[in-house]
């Protein structure tokens, strides 16, 4: 659709600038012809029509757009079309000058209207030009409307994405379990109470700032996991233990923010809380020179058989955003014997200031 | 009037804490065990004898559901979880009450008098199909569960040979051994996973990995040779259903 023609205002204000361009062309005509009365007869109405022309040019600007890559064969199209409209609309002022000739009684008025060839036919070509410029403008705003549009979505769908996935990183039922776990202490241990609320609030912050950063120091990472297991180790006492072997050299390299946390979480709500006894979760982080490994290893019910089916969903993710950040130099490997199960990370170690 | 008798299973010894000391001012109820574990809940229900049993979903050995299998009808039991979308959807679907931790003292005290009111008109506070509806969509079970007095067997599917049915009762083969359960040989069938367990006959449900051979019995029927060297009947549409699976 036309994008004049589609809205009445913006019709209404196109013709409006019109105006003007009838009463010069009045002017014009005024000097060949023989009265005032001949010039706005004849002006007026070709005015209205040629308006009405010149709206072909949208069809022209969308037949070689503006960023044709030949610029001859844009101008050789524009002076064409603008040529071609400004020759027929000379001939309709032919053909009305030639009908309101004898019926208005104007001896002479195709003869000095035909005179005027020259005149109407350099502004004929002028207008059309002018219109198509116009069109190029209206293309565009448009064109600029629909990137900034664009690029506001895409914003909206990045932030969207970033909040569902944390989201999906703080699981429910941790949450909840660690507010009864308050809501238990505040009779038996108000002291406990409190300061399991500082744990919670510190998490669940700093879940939040490390979540909404692309990467973080494995340091980081580690610290986190530490207050994760701090709540976890009030609800779960005596029943989860932890054995923790962490070579220095790891905690510089920069890993995507939780990573490790949710593999924890789900070794101990897959693994250990079925246990009647719980057990012992192991977390060793080794670094040979450039290549990282990680391994986490908890032990599982064996009567169950598929116990830990539920954490492919995370294990999925884990690959996914290691493969984002270090492409096919990261592995992603689950191995499981009757009563242990164990997820092994591979990466290369990246430190900040370098390049992945 | 005796005050009613309540087991509270959860595996959270904090979580146990508070619904102790919720009920403690509660003159009307009086807790006759802590279970930490599935397994401890049904000893207990079975020893003791409960009115009611305040059962967590989340919990080692078997879940509240299982618990819930075992322990039948017999027993009245108020749910609670953390969070567990099909489980609240199944308990809204039955009216069956459950709470969501954390709770409030009023919001047990609630609970507890309304399972009273059941319990007084002989209504049970979950129905039977409760167990499958409340897990997620989809997901079988990977194992059987056999009380046996206050005793629980485990069965894992894979070690199931074939199930036959007894009466009231039906009795699964496994490792040598034989397990009573109270329960119809097509509730078995629909538990069972399709693509491994056959109906062969009216009687038997056979698990297909046990089968050595097939042989002409008589002129409509076929006998199946299990590995250990039984001998099952297979009827016309049993023989059918076992091509289907086999191929």
């Amino acid at each position: 659709m036309h994008p004049i023609l589609e809205s009445r205002q913006r019709l209404v204000f196109y013709l409006t600038a019109w105006l003007p361009i009838g009463v010069i062309l009045t002017v014009i005509l005024e000097r060949g012809l023989s009265s005032w009365l001949e010039a706005i007869l004849v002006a007026v109405p070709l005015t209205v029509v040629y308006a009405f022309m010149c709206l072909s040019a949208w069809y022209v600007c969308l037949a070689v757009p503006m960023r044709n890559p030949s610029l001859l064969r844009l101008l050789v199209t524009l002076f064409v079309a603008s040529a071609l409209s400004s020759l027929a609309w000379f001939t309709l002022g032919e053909v009305w000058v030639l009908g309101v000739e004898p019926w208005l009684e104007l001896p002479g008025l195709s003869e000095r209207y035909t005179a005027q060839f020259m005149p109407m036919f350099a502004n004929g070509v002028m207008l059309y030009l002018l219109a198509a410029a116009a069109h190029y403008l209206l293309i565009i705003l448009a064109e600029s409307r629909t990137t900034e549009k664009r690029a506001l979505e895409l914003q909206v769908l990045a932030r969207e994405a970033e909040l569902k996935a944390l989201r999906a990183q703080i699981d429910p039922h941790f949450l909840f379990n660690s507010l009864n776990s308050i809501s238990a202490l505040t009779i038996v241990d108000p002291q406990g109470a409190r300061s399991m609320c500082i744990l919670l609030a510190d998490f669940l912050r700093t879940s939040l700032v490390l979540g909404a950063r692309q990467q973080i120091p494995l340091a980081d990472e580690l610290r986190l996991v530490e207050n994760f297991l701090n709540i976890e180790k009030i609800r779960y006492g005596q029943r989860l233990s932890v054995v923790r072997n962490v070579d220095p050299g790891c905690n510089t390299c920069l890993i995507p923010p939780l990573l490790i946390q949710p593999l924890v979480e789900n070794a101990i709500r897959h693994g250990i809380a079925p246990l009647v006894e719980g057990g012992t979760l192991r977390m060793d982080l080794h670094r040979t020179g450039a290549a990282m490994e990680i391994i986490l290893e908890n032990p599982v019910d064996a009567t169950r058989v598929n116990t830990q089916h539920g954490a492919g969903v995370g294990l999925e993710n884990v690959r996914s955003r290691l493969a984002r950040l270090f492409a096919n130099q990261s592995a992603v490997t689950i191995s499981s014997d009757n009563d242990t199960f164990r997820v092994r990370l591979r990466f290369p170690c990246v430190e900040s200031g370098e390049s992945a | 009037m005796n005050p009613l008798r309540i087991i509270v299973a959860d595996d959270e010894d904090l979580a146990r804490s508070l619904v102790r000391e919720y009920l403690k001012e509660n003159l009307d109820v009086q807790i006759v065990a802590e279970c930490k574990n599935g397994f401890e809940a049904v000893k207990a229900v079975t020893e003791l004898k409960p009115d009611l049993v305040l059962l967590d979903i989340q919990m080692p050995r078997l879940d509240g559901f299982e618990v819930l299998d075992l322990i039948g009808r017999e027993t009245n039991v108020i749910f609670i979880t953390a969070y567990d979308q099909y489980a609240i959807r199944a308990f809204e679907v039955h009216a069956v009450d459950y709470l969501l931790k954390p709770f409030s003292s009023e919001r047990l005290t609630e609970a507890v008098d309304r399972a009273k009111k059941k319990i007084a008109r002989g209504e049970p506070t979950a129905p039977a199909i409760l167990s499958t509806e409340a897990r997620p969509p989809g997901s079988r079970p990977d194992r059987i569960l056999i009380r046996d007095g206050g005793d629980v067997h485990v069965i894992p599917m894979t070690k199931i040979d074939y199930v036959e049915a007894q009466d009231d009762y039906v009795c699964y083969r496994a490792e040598g051994k034989r397990f009573l359960k109270q329960q119809t040989l097509a509730d078995v069938e629909t538990s069972l996973d399709p693509s491994r367990f056959v109906r062969i006959h009216r009687s038997y449900v056979l698990n297909v990995d046990r089968l050595a051979k097939l042989e002409l019995y008589a002129k409509d029927s076929h006998s199946a040779i299990l590995r250990d060297g039984t001998r099952l009947p297979v009827s016309r549409s049993g023989y059918a259903r076992l091509n289907a699976v086999i191929g």
